[in-house]
């Protein structure tokens, strides 16, 4: 019996507590022994949960596998590259590892009674669906003092998988030229910096200072960590680098498919967070995607790369279930062992986001699944614009026109100037009410970066300007594959500026290819 | 200790790191405990006041003042576990056994799992 927390109902007034699950506790689908677990108001037996969970996991990977859907309804999978899959040492991954490799790795498919392979030829484990499989790892720990390498914990957990070949990463290659060669085959891309404030942090101009600063990779790395404005962007900055590092890893190796084992809770924890940082126009790609680098230049990439969550119907609780009863070890996310370590700071993103869905979970289970349909239906209107430099996501149009309709940007207009006689005069030394000078502003990084990037970079925390360590250098090192594509073509570089050119000059510098007529 | 129980405990999914890294562990639990779930007296004297048979209800009260090492806010949330930890009776799911109001019996194994480590 439980209180139905009204406060003008009677003290002792009590109600039934509903049942979460039917009326019956045997399971729903074979009817015949006790139930084990309850999902979703249904109940299990220990015997028919996982087969369960393996179908939901086939149901949400199989459709993409193959290249083309073709017309037969139960087509033979080939993938046309290898598999590549996303492993954090957490819940999701672990188990995605196990079913991954129980489903299509396995070395001695079964046999039936007459010798052949059970399930028919097109069973998957009869079938060889990918050559080959890598697991990527991105280790964190450089982000952050005090924190732990778990590479070699995380390596004897692959290592249990003989037909999984490890490839770990640490999350400063995004700073290291010479991983960025690896991947890419560029022999010389230069690391570049965004200014800084006086206040050390990002400006909003965000323009391109200068090029290499002699800083290694791990100290490129913090220095850019602790030039971004909020904690949240820290964490925003780090998921970041950690796909794109995995998405260039897997494209790079030959990869059609990428697999990540985000749990249908925390894809609707993620995609909550994500909407409510800006990213609200890459929402598909949060839950699906097929990804190809922009190429500096030559010709398009013909390979590409499908990121699948193959797990995204399969709540967190059914997950834990699942690794329980199937022995599955798990070593945990570093999320995690940053809050124990208490860094709770990192994890505010997290928590208020996760709070709210795994309390959802608890009593209304369904309504966890509501979240990641309902962005699934979601579509922008227009086509993207291209590719953020950034995160490397579709990126919409006119963005910065957007935020100047909505924003003010300068305190000189007129209409405002009424407002700042309530300002006591000496506060308004900060304000800058000059006019904003007629020179067309200087190309900047901002025109070529998604509305969530440019928000991670500039926004400030309304609990004032984030005390970071002492930066190293005046400038905010990038990731290194923001400068892939020319900079100096895009015109954040050089002179820093495009100018239009008169026809005569146009004219003159193509007069030697024209054809005489 | 006459009549005390043997509560075979389990910690996993990252929730060990709270009870002093150990996975595996087992508590004693008196048959009769306060209904108010205080934990101050002691398995051996009896609790004065109105009692109520032992449940995992008090099991929980019990780890949070007497077993665990730190940040009880990441255990226990508004009188009971905290959304997010998963708890198996003897391999069942506690929905399936009334939660905080189960009554434990010897030898009972509870398992408790925390899912707040993603993906």
């Amino acid at each position: 019996m439980s209180s139905c927390g009204n406060p003008a109902a009677e003290e002792h007034a009590l109600m039934p507590r509903r049942l979460k699950f039917g009326k019956s506790k045997d399971c729903v689908r074979c009817r015949l022994k006790p139930g084990n677990i309850v999902i979703r108001h249904a109940v299990y037996c220990k015997e028919c949960f996982t087969p369960i969970v393996d179908m939901k996991f086939r149901k949400a990977l199989e459709p993409s596998v193959n290249a083309r859907a073709g017309t037969s309804k139960r087509p033979k999978l080939k993938a046309s590259g290898n598999l590549c899959l996303g492993f954090s040492g957490g819940l999701g991954s672990s188990i995605l590892l196990d079913i991954v490799h129980n489903t299509y790795f396995s070395s001695r498919p079964p046999l039936d009674d007459s010798g052949n392979p059970r399930g028919g030829i097109n069973h998957p484990r009869n079938a060889s669906v990918w050559p080959s499989c890598i697991v990527c790892y991105v280790e964190t720990c450089g982000a952050f003092a005090g924190m732990q390498d778990m590479t070699e914990d995380i390596r004897s957990v692959v290592e249990r998988y003989p037909s999984f070949d490890f490839v770990p990463l640490r999350i400063e290659d995004a700073f290291d030229g010479s991983w960025w060669t690896n991947v890419s085959g560029s022999n010389s891309t230069p690391q570049v910096c965004l200014e800084l404030s006086k206040e050390g942090l990002i400006t909003d101009g965000l323009h391109v200072a200068s090029n290499v600063i002699g800083l290694t990779p791990v100290e490129a790395m913090r220095t850019y960590l602790s030039s971004l404005p909020t904690q949240t962007a820290i964490s925003s900055a780090l998921q970041n680098l950690t796909r794109v590092l995995i998405l260039h890893t897997a494209h790079s190796r030959g990869s059609s498919h990428l697999l990540f084992g985000s749990s249908l809770t925390s894809l609707s924890i993620s995609l909550l967070s994500s909407i409510s940082q800006g990213g609200g126009y890459a929402i598909r790609e949060e839950l699906q995607e097929e990804w190809a680098p922009v190429a500096a230049s030559g010709p398009k990439p013909s390979n590409v790369l499908r990121v699948i969550r193959p797990l995204r119907d399969v709540t967190a609780k059914e997950c834990a279930v699942y690794a329980w009863w199937n022995s599955i070890s798990v070593i945990g996310r570093d999320k995690q062992r940053r809050a124990i370590l208490g860094i709770a700071a990192l994890t505010k993103k997290l928590t208020y986001s996760s709070d709210f869905v795994v309390g959802l979970e608890k009593d209304y289970p369904s309504t966890v699944s509501t979240i990641a349909r309902t962005c699934e239906k979601l579509e922008p209107k227009d086509a993207p614009s291209g590719q953020c430099r950034l995160c490397k996501r579709p990126m919409q149009s006119a963005i910065q026109e957007w935020k100047g309709r909505i924003s003010i940007r300068s305190y000189s207009d007129n209409k405002l100037s009424a407002d700042l006689a309530h300002i006591p005069s000496p506060c308004r030394g900060n304000l800058d009410t000059s006019t904003p000078s007629q020179v067309p502003p200087l190309l900047s990084l901002t025109d070529f970066l998604c509305y969530s990037c440019h928000t991670t970079l500039t926004s400030r925390s309304s609990r004032g300007v984030k005390q970071s360590a002492p930066v190293i250098s005046s400038a905010a090192p990038l990731p290194i594959w923001v400068a892939n594509r020319d900079l100096h073509e895009d015109g954040l570089m050089g002179d820093g500026a495009r100018r239009k050119i008169s026809e005569e000059e146009m004219l003159d510098n193509v007069a030697e290819f024209l054809i005489d007529n | 200790m006459a009549g005390t129980m043997t509560i075979k405990l389990v910690f996993s999914g990252g929730l060990e790191l709270l009870f002093g890294n150990e996975r595996n562990q087992s508590v004693l639990i008196p048959p009769f405990v306060p209904s108010d779930n205080s934990t101050h007296s002691s398995p051996d004297t009896p609790s004065t006041g109105e009692t109520k048979a032992a449940d995992l209800e008090y099991l929980i009260y019990h780890l949070r003042d007497h077993v665990l090492k730190e940040r009880p806010e990441l255990f226990m949330e508004n009188g009971t576990i905290r959304p997010g930890i998963l708890v198996l009776i003897n391999n069942t799911d506690w929905e399936l056994e009334g939660e905080g109001s189960y009554q434990l019996c010897n030898n009972d194994e509870i398992v408790f799992i925390s899912t707040l480590h993603g993906g």
